[in-house]
C-alpha cells in the first residue's frame, strides 16, 4: 500500500514522505527532448514535399486524396473523412497487406483500409491493441511508484490474446511485494487515467546509436537494444505514450482512448536470466466492446494466473 | 405536490421516458404539436423503420410505445382503445395492422417495443438525426451484432477462458481417477482431452 | 375488509376493463375456436378477481402511490414514507374517505380552552401523496364558509370520523364555494350514518345552483358534472358564452404521454400495494372488530 503514489495522494495516508528525487524526472525530461529533436530532424530532413494518391476504400464509397509523402499519416486522411472515423480506426491497411500505425507517415501512392475492433475479422486490431496495452501498463508502472522505489522497466512478451493476459516485465527495487487488492485498483486507476487522457500513440524509427541514448539509464534495454536493431536493418522503433517512450516492433493503436474497461490484476515475481523481475499482469477491453461485469469477472480471474509467455527467457522477450 | 391519477391503469413502458415532454414548437399550439406526431407515429407503424428529427423521435416514440401497449391491453372490442388508435393512425387500414400484426407480434415481448438510434452527422450545423425503428422489422438491422462474431476481442478472450476452464475440469477428473490407484487409465483419458481439444478447434 | 372491497368493485366501471389486462389477453384473441374462448374466459375470471382486489386499495388508499412526477421519485424515500404512514394509521384510525364525504376532525389546538377543536364538514378536495397528503373541508359556520385544509398524517389530528360516507358526482367539488349556502352547510352535530357491509358507496348526484356572479373561477369552462348547467347558463353573458369553445381542449384524451405521466404504471401500483397489503389488512381487521362491537349497541336509524 505504502509504495503506490496514487494511493498516497488520493487516502492522504502519507507514510513516506516524498523526497524530491529529481533523477527519475531528469531522466524522462530528456528522453523526451531527445525524440522530440529526432522528430523535428527528421520532419525536416524530408526537404522537398511531394505529393502521393492515396485511394481509401470504404463500405459506402472510395474516395482519392492527394496527400504529402512522408508526411501524412492514416490518422490525417482519416481526418478528412470524418470525425467519427478517426475516432473508430485503431489501425490502417495499406495495399491490403501491410498492417501501418495510424501515426506512421506514408510513403508512396497507396491504397488504405482503415481497420477498427468492431470488424468481420478483427486479428491484426486485436493484436495491436494487446501489445499497445503492454506499453501503456509500461507506463503506469513507471510513474505509479513513490520515487524512494526504483523501477526499471525491463520488456514485454509478443502478443497472445488466448493467454488472457497483456503483461509488462519490470525491475522494481522492492523484496518480496504482494500488492494489496487496494495497490492493484490503483494501479488500474492509473490506467484508466491514462486512457481518459485520450493520448495518441506516437512512432518513431530511430537509429541504434540514438535509441542507446535515449535508454541510458535503463541497463535491461541497453542488453536488448544491439539484438533487435540486427533483426531490423540497424533501426529501432520506439513509441511514446504521454512522456513514456519503449521499444517495440509494433503496431500499435492510434490513440489511448480506445481503451476501455482496464484492470491490473496481478503481479507475479519472476526468475530470470537478468535476476529477479516482477511481472505485471491485466486485461483490458477496447471502448467499443460490451461486456457484463460477471463476464468480466470471469476474465478478471482467469488474468490472475501467472502468464508463462516467454517465462524466463528475455532474449525472446527482446524481440517484441 | 400531485397525486398519481387514479382513473386510468396504464401499462409500464420499458423506455426511458423524460420527465418533461419536448415541446417542438408549432404555429397551432399543443394540439399541432400532436397532429405533427401523429404523422410520425402512422408513418413509423406503416415503414417500421423511418430516419427524422431525434427530438420529434424521440417525443414520438413515447406515443408508438403507448399505442401499441394500449392495443396489447384492451384489445381491438374496447372502444375507447379504439377511438385513440383511430386518431394516432390516419390511414384506417394501419389499425388493421395494429390490433392483427403488431399485437401478435409484441404482446409477449418483455423489452421495448421501438428502438431508437442516433445518427452521426458529419457537420455541426445540420440538427441531429435518429432512426426509429419497430422491433422485429423486416429490414437488415442497423447494428452490427457483437455478440455473435466469435474474432472479436472479447469473444476470443471468453472462448480461451471456456477452454481453460475445460481442460482444468478434465485434469481434475484424470487427478481423481489417478489418486484412485488407476494409473493406467490416465494416460488414455489425457488422450481423450486433447482429442476433445482437438474436436473444439475444428 | 373484502367485503368492502367487492362493494367497491361493484360501483367502478374500471374494473370491468380490469379484467381484460389480466385475463391474459392472448387466450382470448388469439384463439380462434370460440368453444375454447369462452372457456378460457371462464377460468380466466376468478383468477383476476384476487389480483384486482390490491389495486382497487387505490381508490381507498390514494395517498400511497407517489407523486408521479419523475424528477421527484425516489424509491427509498418513497418505501420509509409508505412505513411512516403505516406507523401512523396503527395509531389513529384514518377511515375511508372520498371527495363529497361529510367528516368531522377532532384535532388539538392550543388556543381553545379544552385545547381541542372538532370541526365538521364536507371533504372538497384530496391532494398531494405521502405523509404530505392533505384533505380540504368545508362547511358553513354562523353564515360564513369556511375551509379548513387538514394533513391527513398531522400528528395533532385526533379523530377523524366519517359521518356520511358518499361519493359525489367531480374529484373536486371547489364549485360550491360559488354555490348557493344550503349546498354545503351541515349541522355540526350531525349523527354518523352507518352503512350496512355490502353495500356500494352511494354516489350523491346532487347537481348545486350557483350564485350570479362573481365566482372565484371560471366554471363555465370545466365539465363539473355537479353543476346545474342550464341555470349556470343563465348567469353568464354572451361573450362569456362564445368564448367557452375555445377553451376546450379536445385533444387533451388522445395525449398519451400526458396521461401517462400523470399516473404511476400498474406494475408498480400492484409493487406498492403488495408491499403495505398485508400490514393494511391487519389494520382493517382490527377496524373491524370495534366497529363489531360498537354496532352491536342498536344503532340509530338516521333520516
Amino acid at each position: 500500500m505504502k509504495y503506490i503514489r496514487n494511493y498516497r495522494k488520493s487516502f492522504q495516508l502519507v507514510i513516506f514522505c516524498r523526497q524530491a528525487s529529481y533523477s527519475s524526472v531528469s531522466v524522462v525530461r530528456n528522453q523526451n527532448e531527445i525524440f522530440d529533436n529526432e522528430l523535428a530532424r527528421q520532419t525536416s530532413d524530408i526537404g522537398r514535399i511531394e505529393k502521393i494518391t492515396v485511394n481509401v476504400h470504404e463500405k459506402i464509397k472510395n474516395e482519392t486524396f492527394s496527400m504529402n509523402k512522408h508526411l501524412s499519416t492514416p490518422f490525417n486522411v482519416a481526418q478528412h473523412i470524418s470525425k467519427w472515423m478517426v475516432e473508430k480506426s485503431a489501425l490502417a491497411l495499406v495495399d491490403n497487406s501491410k498492417v501501418w500505425d495510424m501515426h506512421k507517415p506514408l510513403e508512396d501512392d497507396c491504397s488504405l483500409r482503415f481497420l477498427s475492433f468492431t470488424d468481420e475479422d478483427p486479428h491484426h486490431v486485436n493484436k495491436a491493441f494487446w501489445r499497445t496495452c503492454s506499453f501503456v501498463l509500461g507506463a503506469v508502472i513507471q510513474n505509479a511508484f513513490n520515487d524512494s522505489i526504483k523501477v526499471l522497466l525491463h520488456s514485454f512478451p509478443s502478443p497472445q490474446i488466448t493467454s488472457g493476459s497483456f503483461v509488462h516485465d519490470a525491475m522494481v527495487s522492492l523484496d518480496d511485494w504482494k500488492p494489496s487488492s487496494d495497490e492493484l485498483r490503483c494501479l488500474s486507476a492509473d490506467m484508466l487515467k491514462l486512457s481518459l487522457k485520450e493520448l495518441p500513440i506516437e512512432r518513431l524509427t530511430v537509429k541504434e546509436q540514438l535509441a542507446q541514448e535515449i535508454f541510458a539509464e535503463n541497463k535491461f534495454k541497453l542488453q536488448q537494444i544491439p539484438d533487435i536493431s540486427k533483426n531490423s536493418g540497424g533501426k529501432v522503433t520506439l513509441y511514446r505514450v504521454g512522456s513514456h517512450i519503449d521499444i517495440s516492433k509494433g503496431p500499435m493503436i492510434s490513440n489511448t482512448s480506445l481503451i476501455g474497461r482496464c484492470s491490473v490484476t496481478s503481479v507475479h515475481s519472476i526468475e530470470t536470466d537478468n535476476g529477479k523481475l516482477y511481472r505485471f499482469q491485466g486485461i483490458a477491453l477496447p471502448k467499443g466492446l460490451l461486456l457484463n461485469h460477471f463476464a468480466y469477472k470471469i476474465l478478471e480471474d482467469r488474468s490472475t494466473k501467472l502468464n508463462t509467455k516467454d517465462y524466463g527467457s528475455t532474449k525472446k522477450q527482446a524481440m517484441v | 405536490m400531485n397525486q398519481a391519477d387514479l382513473s386510468k391503469l396504464v401499462s409500464k413502458l420499458r423506455i426511458n421516458i423524460r420527465p418533461r415532454h419536448y415541446n417542438l414548437k408549432n404555429p397551432k399550439g399543443p394540439e399541432g404539436r400532436l397532429e405533427r406526431l401523429r404523422i410520425v407515429v402512422t408513418g413509423l407503424i406503416k415503414h417500421e423503420r423511418i430516419q427524422l428529427n431525434y427530438r420529434v423521435a424521440d417525443e414520438a416514440r413515447g406515443y408508438a410505445e403507448r399505442l401499441i401497449s394500449e392495443a396489447i391491453r384492451y384489445g381491438d372490442c374496447h372502444a375507447p382503445t379504439m377511438e385513440i388508435a383511430d386518431y394516432w393512425l390516419t390511414e384506417k387500414q394501419l389499425i388493421h395492422k395494429l390490433f392483427k400484426v403488431l399485437v401478435p407480434r409484441f404482446h409477449e415481448c418483455n423489452m421495448s417495443y421501438t428502438k431508437l438510434l442516433r445518427l452521426s452527422t458529419d457537420h455541426e450545423l445540420t440538427r441531429m438525426q435518429g432512426v426509429l425503428e419497430l422491433r422485429g422489422n423486416p429490414y437488415p438491422p442497423l447494428i452490427k451484432d457483437l455478440s455473435r462474431n466469435r474474432n472479436l476481442l472479447h469473444n476470443v478472450l471468453l472462448d480461451a477462458a471456456r477452454k481453460d476452464y475445460r481442460h482444468e475440469q478434465y485434469l481434475r477428473i484424470a487427478q481423481g481417477m489417478s489418486s484412485e490407484g488407476k494409473k493406467s487409465n490416465e494416460e488414455t483419458i489425457t488422450g481423450n482431452i486433447e482429442d476433445k481439444d482437438k474436436n473444439e478447434k475444428a | 375488509m373484502f367485503s368492502n372491497l367487492y362493494r367497491q368493485c361493484l360501483v367502478e366501471k374500471h374494473f370491468v376493463y380490469n379484467l381484460f389486462p389480466l385475463c391474459k389477453w392472448s387466450q382470448c384473441f388469439a384463439s380462434s375456436q370460440p368453444e375454447l374462448a369462452t372457456e378460457s374466459t371462464i377460468q380466466a375470471f376468478e383468477e383476476p378477481e384476487k389480483r384486482s382486489i390490491k389495486l382497487e386499495q387505490r381508490f381507498i388508499y390514494p395517498e400511497f402511490l407517489p407523486d408521479p412526477k419523475i424528477e421527484w421519485r425516489n424509491s427509498i424515500r418513497e418505501r420509509l414514507e409508505r412505513q411512516d404512514m403505516l406507523k401512523r394509521r396503527s395509531q389513529i384510525e384514518i377511515p375511508e374517505f372520498y371527495v363529497g364525504t361529510i367528516m368531522a376532525v377532532t384535532s388539538f389546538t392550543p388556543h381553545s380552552t379544552s385545547k381541542k377543536n372538532r370541526f365538521l364538514g364536507i371533504c372538497i378536495q384530496r391532494k398531494g401523496c405521502g405523509l404530505r397528503a392533505t384533505f380540504v373541508l368545508r362547511n358553513i359556520i354562523d353564515n360564513l364558509g369556511t375551509e379548513v385544509a387538514y394533513h391527513l398524517y398531522d400528528p395533532t389530528i385526533e379523530k377523524i370520523e366519517v359521518i356520511r360516507l358518499e361519493k359525489r358526482l367531480d374529484d373536486e367539488l371547489f364549485y360550491l364555494r360559488d354555490a348557493l349556502p344550503e349546498y354545503s352547510t351541515f349541522p355540526l352535530d350531525m349523527e354518523p350514518v352507518i352503512l350496512p357491509d355490502n353495500t356500494p358507496i352511494p354516489v350523491n348526484t346532487t347537481q348545486v345552483i350557483l350564485k350570479p356572479r362573481p365566482w372565484v373561477g371560471r366554471w363555465e369552462r370545466t365539465d363539473f358534472k355537479g353543476i346545474n348547467r342550464e341555470h349556470m347558463m343563465t348567469l353568464i353573458s354572451d361573450k362569456m358564452k362564445m368564448q367557452i369553445a375555445k377553451h376546450q381542449k379536445p385533444w387533451e384524451k388522445y395525449d398519451l404521454m400526458k396521461q401517462y405521466r400523470a399516473t404511476i404504471p400498474e406494475e408498480e401500483q400492484k409493487e406498492i400495494f403488495a408491499e403495505v397489503y398485508s400490514q393494511l389488512h391487519q389494520l382493517e381487521l382490527g377496524k373491524k372488530k370495534s366497529k363489531r362491537i360498537r354496532t352491536f349497541v342498536k344503532p340509530k336509524k338516521s333520516a
